[in-house]
């Protein structure tokens, strides 16, 4: 039967494009690591070294931001298109309190002119952190309950059409309340952008940012607190029960609707301390800050497996060292780190869906 | 009754909330101006003390008022055997909540203002003299107990409205009248002969063509472009609408395609970056093939995924297109951020384009001819597989619809036309650089297919007309577009997801589905 069997012939030729595109792809880059590190080295260690240590803050970032996709794609099987937006909020929160702070003079005998900001740098970024991740949390969960809860039965382009809606909403309302400027992020002058211990690495020495550690070391324990939340909280139990089966969960006893309005809040709190991270390291907030990181996040998302918790910070690190080092191992202009990003994107979806962690995935979710 | 209660007041703190929202992002402020510019009374008498914008910021802060009351009474109605005091209750309870938010706000923003702080440094819209305007030049206690006591008594009308027009029965009255007048109209011996005779279609549609004709005559340079712009939409919307409405494939890239017409017309006629200088009626062709062969490139690997991941995927194509024509790698190629400067026009008989009115034509004529082969298209074996395959892409591929086949040519059609409309857009702009292609361009694209109705011609012209031009008509609301945009793509989601004009098989399945939450079927009467 020649129809029954084309078919199949077809996914074999699709495979057989997939794997001679993927050895072009590997060898390609073999060929650059070798060109960039044996044949023709542009760049010393201490360049690598500066290039890993930014790629791991970004990754920390993306971490915590793709978490929160992953989570809400584990539960509703949809792309929250607004995260990153979610995270913009965030960033204005910290970026509000410390300018509150700044404002009140503290002044002491030595230092007439120091104020609360400098004189208790710990307690602002406590505070910083704590007032970005609750605005977010709030966005997150009026966001869902606004824009997504109305649409939970209805075909999937609707929620995600309105997902687009509410994130470019959300942009131009920060636009429009914010003003277009991007404003600088005023650190503690403990936290000075820049500022860093010296590392001595090949002659020269590296600065390793305290921004950069403060970002890491938070991230870090953010995602361990979430781990354990979700593996050993009732709350998680029921976020876990929730992303396996709705209907089976709330004859269970679990209020499913309050456990999605939780999912939104806690990634919407995650993408906010994300967003407060962002603006105490990179310095910069505007109305579309959120947009790049929240794509570069879900690509991270992807990339580590959507649904995945820990694919998602292990995808976050990926994508972050990606974009810190692939330029400078593709041979190409900085110009082009967000094209690498994207690009990668484009091709883990083509070829490897599931992702790194490669949960295997039925028809339904893929 | 202490479900109610509860209502109005919800009601009151969301009305209190939206109304800080816009005061706060200067709509309030605008309003004044735009309803002095709508209804002409910019001279008007100044009573009391007050400017005209004062007066028509007031007549707009009384409609939310008005709509905050009569909303919070809602929950109220046949509760109890008193038919008035309840709606009082609910509206005013509405209103008090409502005027004590704004109350407060007037008198926070007042007292800042009074000891110039600069607000607008943190919140932009506020400059001091929008303050001066909300407090209607008084102080801050006098704003604050001014708003206050307004938004209370207009709460307590708007409950007092809401039991004498009865909202529901109002509502359905009114379309219901229509609807049987409408249908008396079509049942009309004469009415039904020259509806049912095909020769009246067409002279309809001929008036409309002369008209089309005459409009760029008419129309100075500034409208000419207005006008052009718009249909360059209705070509995207329609070339959006087969891959999004037909086919189901949310494409979020869509930019891509159009820049990639823009570009092909920009770097073969212009003699700047690459010094070919062809004629305008050979790029175009190539740009509009170069375009569908990129959608099918980029369909083949790509089509196989499912819904949303398409979206991300087409998006970050997107941008990796705009960010590869803003780098300094393609600057030698195609002029980089600088953009391609005096691309041609074309030339007709020894004639070449030089005034506004002879784009538009061309734009209007390559307009038609898309909307004919849409409408063919749509009818065809082609279009029916499309929608088949959106509807559900399993069964369709069981009634023997290859449906990779279907998805790339959907893809490449929609393609098509985008690159139509970007070699039209670039050489009417004389010039084309990355800025006319950011991620905005796909998303006002997707507005227009979206709140038009997916699947439906007219619904898409009438999307184009309403989004791209409506802001041109009032200038004032220009700030509020993209924000408006993105709230419409929402609510239309939530309440109408087939569109103001939805297509004719749209419109039944529509009925069908109830679980998607319409239960309000469309009431065009008279179509067939």
């Amino acid at each position: 039967m020649p129809s029954a069997k084309s078919p199949t012939r077809r996914v074999s030729t699709y495979k057989i494009v997939q794997a001679v595109l993927g050895i072009l792809f590997a060898g390609y880059f073999l060929w650059r690591l070798y060109v960039v590190f044996i044949g023709n080295p542009a760049y010393g260690p201490d360049t690598w070294a500066r290039f890993i240590i930014s790629g791991i803050v970004l990754g920390s970032v993306y971490a915590l931001i793709a978490i929160g996709y992953t989570l809400v794609y584990g539960i509703l099987r949809m792309i929250n298109f607004a995260h990153g937006d979610i995270m913009m909020l965030g960033a204005f929160g910290g970026y509000f309190v410390f300018e509150a702070f700044k404002a009140i003079p503290a002044p002491t005998l030595s230092d007439p002119k120091l104020t609360f900001l400098d004189a208790n740098p710990i307690l602002s970024v406590l505070a910083a952190f704590i007032v970005g991740a609750a605005i977010a949390a709030v966005g997150g969960y009026f966001l869902e309950k606004i824009a997504y809860r109305p649409l939970r039965n209805a075909p999937r382009l609707v929620p995600l059409i309105s997902a687009i809606g509410a994130s470019i909403f959300l942009e131009n309302a920060a636009q429009l309340l914010f003003g277009t400027q991007r404003r600088d992020y005023s650190n503690p002058v403990v936290l000075t952008r820049g500022n860093g211990w010296n590392i001595p690495i090949g002659g020269t020495t590296v600065i390793l940012p305290y921004t950069g550690v403060l970002t890491v070391t938070v991230s870090v324990l953010l995602m361990v607190g979430l781990y354990m939340l979700v593996m050993r909280t009732r709350l998680g139990r029921s976020m876990r029960a929730v992303a396996e089966n709705k209907q089976v969960a709330a004859l269970m006893g679990i209020d499913v609707d309050g456990v999605i309005s939780r999912t939104f809040i806690i990634s919407g709190a995650l993408a906010g301390a994300g967003g407060v991270m962002w603006g105490i390291h990179l310095g910069l907030v505007y109305y579309y800050v959120g947009f790049l990181p929240g794509i570069k996040a879900f690509t991270a998302a992807v990339l580590g497996g959507i649904g995945s918790v820990p694919g998602a910070m292990l995808g976050g690190m990926f994508l972050g060292l990606v974009e810190s080092l692939g330029p400078g191992i593709l041979g190409m202009s900085y110009q082009l780190a967000d094209v690498i990003a994207f690009g990668i994107l484009v091709l883990v979806l083509i070829f490897r869906p599931t992702g790194i962690v490669g949960e295997v995935l039925t028809e339904e979710k893929v | 009754m202490k479900k109610q209660f509860r209502f109005a007041w919800s009601a009151g703190v969301t009305f209190g909330i939206v109304t800080i929202f816009l005061f706060l992002i200067g709509f309030t402020s605008t309003s004044g101006d735009l309803l002095a510019d709508l209804f002409g009374n910019k001279n008007a008498a100044s009573f009391l003390g007050l400017t005209p914008q004062m007066v028509n910021m007031l007549i707009f802060l009384a409609l939310v008022g008005l709509w905050a009351g009569s909303y919070g009474s809602r929950k109220m109605k046949g509760q109890t055997e008193d038919p008035w005091a309840p709606a009082l209750v609910g509206g005013l309870i509405a209103g008090l909540v409502h005027g004590i938010l704004v109350g407060l706000l007037a008198l926070l923003v007042g007292i800042l203002n009074l000891h110039h702080l600069p607000i607008n440094m943190y919140l932009a819209a506020l400059l001091p003299p929008v303050i001066t305007m909300f407090l209607l030049g008084g102080s801050p206690i006098q704003g604050a107990i001014f708003y206050l006591v307004f938004f209370t008594l207009t709460g307590f009308l708007g409950g007092l409205l809401s039991r004498g027009v009865g909202r529901g029965s109002w509502r359905g009255r009114a379309s219901g009248n229509w609807k049987n007048t409408w249908d008396g109209f079509n049942q009309k011996p004469l009415i039904k002969q020259v509806r049912g005779n095909p020769a009246s279609r067409y002279v309809v549609y001929g008036v409309l063509l002369v008209l089309l004709f005459l409009v760029p005559l008419v129309a100075g340079q500034y409208w000419n472009y207005t006008i052009g712009t718009i249909f360059i939409y209705v070509l995207l919307g329609l070339g959006l609408n087969i891959v999004v409405g037909l086919a189901g494939l949310l494409d979020l890239g869509y930019v891509a395609f159009f820049a990639i017409g823009a570009y092909t017309m920009a770097l073969l006629t212009a003699p700047a970056p690459q010094h070919i200088m062809w004629s305008f009626w050979i790029a175009l062709p190539i740009g509009v093939v170069l375009a569908a062969l990129t959608g099918l490139l980029l369909g083949a690997p790509v089509l196989r995924l499912r819904g949303d991941y398409l979206a991300i995927v087409t998006l970050g194509f997107g941008e990796i297109i705009r960010l590869l024509s803003t780098s300094d790698a393609m600057t030698s190629f195609s002029g980089g951020p600088k953009g391609v400067p005096s691309i041609g026009g074309p030339i007709i008989f020894g004639h070449p384009f030089n005034s506004g009115a002879d784009y538009v034509w061309l734009i209007f004529l390559a307009a038609i001819l898309i909307i004919f082969v849409t409408n063919r298209l749509q009818n065809s074996r082609v279009g029916r597989a499309w929608e088949a395959m959106r509807e559900d892409e399993t069964v369709s591929r069981a009634m023997g619809i290859n449906t990779l086949t279907q998805k790339l040519m959907a893809f490449a059609i929609g393609a098509a036309f985008a690159g139509l409309g970007g070699a039209l857009f670039a050489s009417r702009n004389q010039f084309t650089g990355p800025e006319d292609f950011t991620f905005m361009v796909s998303v006002n694209v997707v507005a227009v297919v979206i709140v038009g109705g997916m699947g439906s011609i007219p619904g898409v012209i009438a999307g184009a007309l309403v989004l791209k031009g409506l802001p041109e008509v009032l200038r004032e609301l220009q700030d509020y577009r993209v924000l408006v945009f993105g709230a419409l793509l929402v609510v239309m989601m939530l309440w109408r997801p087939a569109g103001i004009i939805p297509s004719s098989r749209r419109k039944m399945e529509v009925e069908v589905e109830k679980d998607t939450g319409v239960t309000e079927p469309p009431k065009e009467g008279g179509e067939k």
